[in-house]
């Protein structure tokens, strides 16, 4: 969200709220959905280890967990080992594509960089590859991937699969910069594909969701190295609605969090410099973030008292700028576990659902603290892109993971989806093949490819499968 | 603000307190350190050190025995429960998808200042 904290933010604010509404009723809820959620044991029955996703929102009890250290190694196992085989990234999609009662596969001992042409700025890396790590690879080198995602603990493979991106006009997701890469498929081969050799291939895996097979190599279309300006503002939440479609002009990369409940949203944005380096601080996010929570827990009966202690201090911050390497500031750290639903929207649909969306979360839902997030993505070219073929307006609604986030499917998705949003493959949803059909102008293709190279559906999990062929 | 969160914290510590010798380290101290078995090394390389060496992650340094010990002081189960099924900002599994149980108590060893 970027560094906004302030603990005056709450100054004075506790004391009327505990004085004003300190009734045990408040305290006791409070308490209550502050508890860590019910856990899975850590073993099952069988003595098989439990995994997780990073939020907490899908487990299962592998039978068995692979790395592989090599394609021949890899290709043994898509073959033989016990299905589903599923590869895992680094597990921050909240949707089920990772959980399997037969083979979870880990790319971690598949990473690293394989090569680079200066000339071309390209570079050649291992699907296992985490971003965080990618980052100072890439910059030894005097490269820098074109964006990066909120987060970058992800696997690249993992980041593709699941069409991960990160905000700017006319910067496409993460899969954009693709120029070719290899898959190891559960027929045993190993498939090199771009847009000249097997374009079939390239188009429908690119976004593959895990399901085409496993991406052992892509190559990238970098940039040089470029220092950047990341300036952090608190605005009118109205204001910004008016100014967005001027902010997506006048930046090269701009996003913003509306903070529900409080009229007020942030803005942060990236643009090319050459000021001098002014290294990012300390991480502020949190306290800022525990903050709005504070707010919510002693006002959430009380939402002009909310408001008004809010949007008072909140005003009162001034705009925050920090100069660096790209690849040092785009990504945070998210210590804060959440879930989160996500959907893509045509760009003209984006500020009008976003309306709904607050609407009806101020109106229905007060337990809601966390900050809606708002991107901008280009358009690309990839048969299971949400971005395919339009200019996309993303919207992000979160969940503290200790409470609960059924109102993603009964409030949020529904204003979604009325807008012809097209949802985050990664990101918590309720849309099944019959659906999704008529949301993308290539998925009967898409599918065609996804049979030929996994046509005993080995890699097919329960979601998968609801996914792919629930139609 | 900051305060208010720290409390509970600073009442935990209050409690059991780490080794009069043990010092804090700096990220950089942190990241410099490296388990033994190579191995176990990669695995704390590709997993743990991401946000175990990252003062923003909310995660304890690893090696800074001033935020292990009172973790250490619930026993090794605990540590290895919470690993494998997550607690508050630590992700269940803590990022390590091939880890046997072994393997989390030899990172967790490592990671407190007991290897």
């Amino acid at each position: 969200m970027g560094k906004v904290t302030r603990r005056a933010l709450l100054a004075g604010g506790g004391i009327i709220g505990v004085g004003a509404l300190g009734a045990g009723g408040i305290a006791g809820r409070n308490w209550m959905r502050d508890r860590e959620p019910s856990l899975p044991a850590s073993q099952d029955a069988k003595g098989r280890l439990l995994w997780s996703n990073w939020s907490g929102s899908a487990t299962s009890y592998p039978a068995k967990r692979a790395a592989p250290k090599s394609e021949d190694e890899l290709l043994s196992i898509l073959t033989r080992a016990p299905a589903p085989v599923r590869p895992v990234g680094s597990g921050h999609s909240f949707t089920a594509l990772v959980p399997t009662d037969g083979t979870l596969l880990t790319l971690d001992g598949m990473a690293g960089l394989v090569g680079h042409d200066a000339a071309k700025q390209q570079a050649t890396i291992r699907g296992g590859t985490r971003l965080a790590d990618l980052g100072p690879a890439l910059a030894a080198i005097g490269q820098e991937m074109v964006n990066l995602p909120d987060i970058n603990k992800q696997s690249i493979a993992g980041a593709i699969a699941t069409g991960t991106h990160g905000t700017g006009r006319g910067i496409q997701a993460m899969h954009g910069a693709i120029v070719a890469m290899r898959i190891a498929t559960p027929t045993g081969e190993i498939i090199e594909c771009s847009a000249t050799q097997k374009p079939e291939v390239f188009n429908a895996a690119r976004v593959g969701l895990g399901a085409f097979g496993v991406v052992t190599e892509v190559t990238l279309q970098n940039q040089a190295l470029t220092r950047v300006a990341k300036r952090v503002e608190i605005r009118p939440t109205e204001e910004v609605f008016e100014d967005w479609p001027s902010l997506r002009q006048r930046h090269r990369n701009v996003e913003f969090y509306v903070l529900p409940f409080t009229g007020h949203s942030v803005t942060i944005t990236h643009d090319v410099t050459d000021k001098p380096v002014k290294p990012r601080g300390p991480d502020s996010d949190v306290e800022t973030l525990m903050g709005l929570k504070q707010l919510r827990d002693w006002f959430e009966y009380a939402p002009s008292l909310r408001r008004k202690f809010a949007a008072e201090e909140l005003a009162k911050i001034p705009p925050e700028e920090v100069v660096d390497e790209g690849w040092k500031l785009l990504s945070n750290e998210r210590p804060v576990r959440f879930n989160e639903t996500e959907y893509h929207l045509p760009i003209e649909a984006q500020i009008p659902a976003l309306r709904e969306i607050l609407s009806a979360i101020e109106t229905h839902r007060r337990d809601v603290f966390f900050p809606i997030e708002v991107r901008v993505i280009a358009p690309d070219d990839a048969w299971l892109s949400p971005f395919y073929g339009r200019e996309s307006g993303s919207i992000a609604v979160h969940a503290y993971y200790r409470e609960e986030h059924d109102f993603f499917f009964s409030i949020v998705e529904p204003i979604f989806r009325r807008h012809g949003g097209r949802p985050h493959w990664g990101k918590l949803h309720s849309l099944k093949a019959r659906d999704l059909a008529a949301l993308y102008p290539r998925w009967k293709e898409a599918g065609e490819v996804r049979r030929a190279l996994d046509p005993e559906g080995r890699m097919l999990n329960d979601y998968l499968k609801g996914i792919f062929l629930d139609d | 603000m900051r305060a208010l969160l720290l409390l509970p914290a600073v009442l935990l510590l209050a409690g059991c307190q780490p080794e009069p010798s043990a010092k804090p380290l700096t990220p950089e101290q942190s990241a410099a350190l490296k388990p033994a078995d190579a191995r176990i090394a990669g695995l704390y390389e590709q997993a743990c050190k991401s946000c175990h060496t990252v003062p923003d992650t909310g995660a304890p340094l690893a090696g800074d025995r001033t935020q292990w010990d009172t973790r250490w002081a619930k026993g090794e189960d605990a540590l290895l429960n919470s690993t494998i099924r997550g607690l508050n900002g630590m992700p269940a599994g803590g990022q390590c998808f091939s880890c046997s149980p072994d393997d989390y108590k030899a990172l967790i060893r490592f990671m407190a200042g007991r290897e």
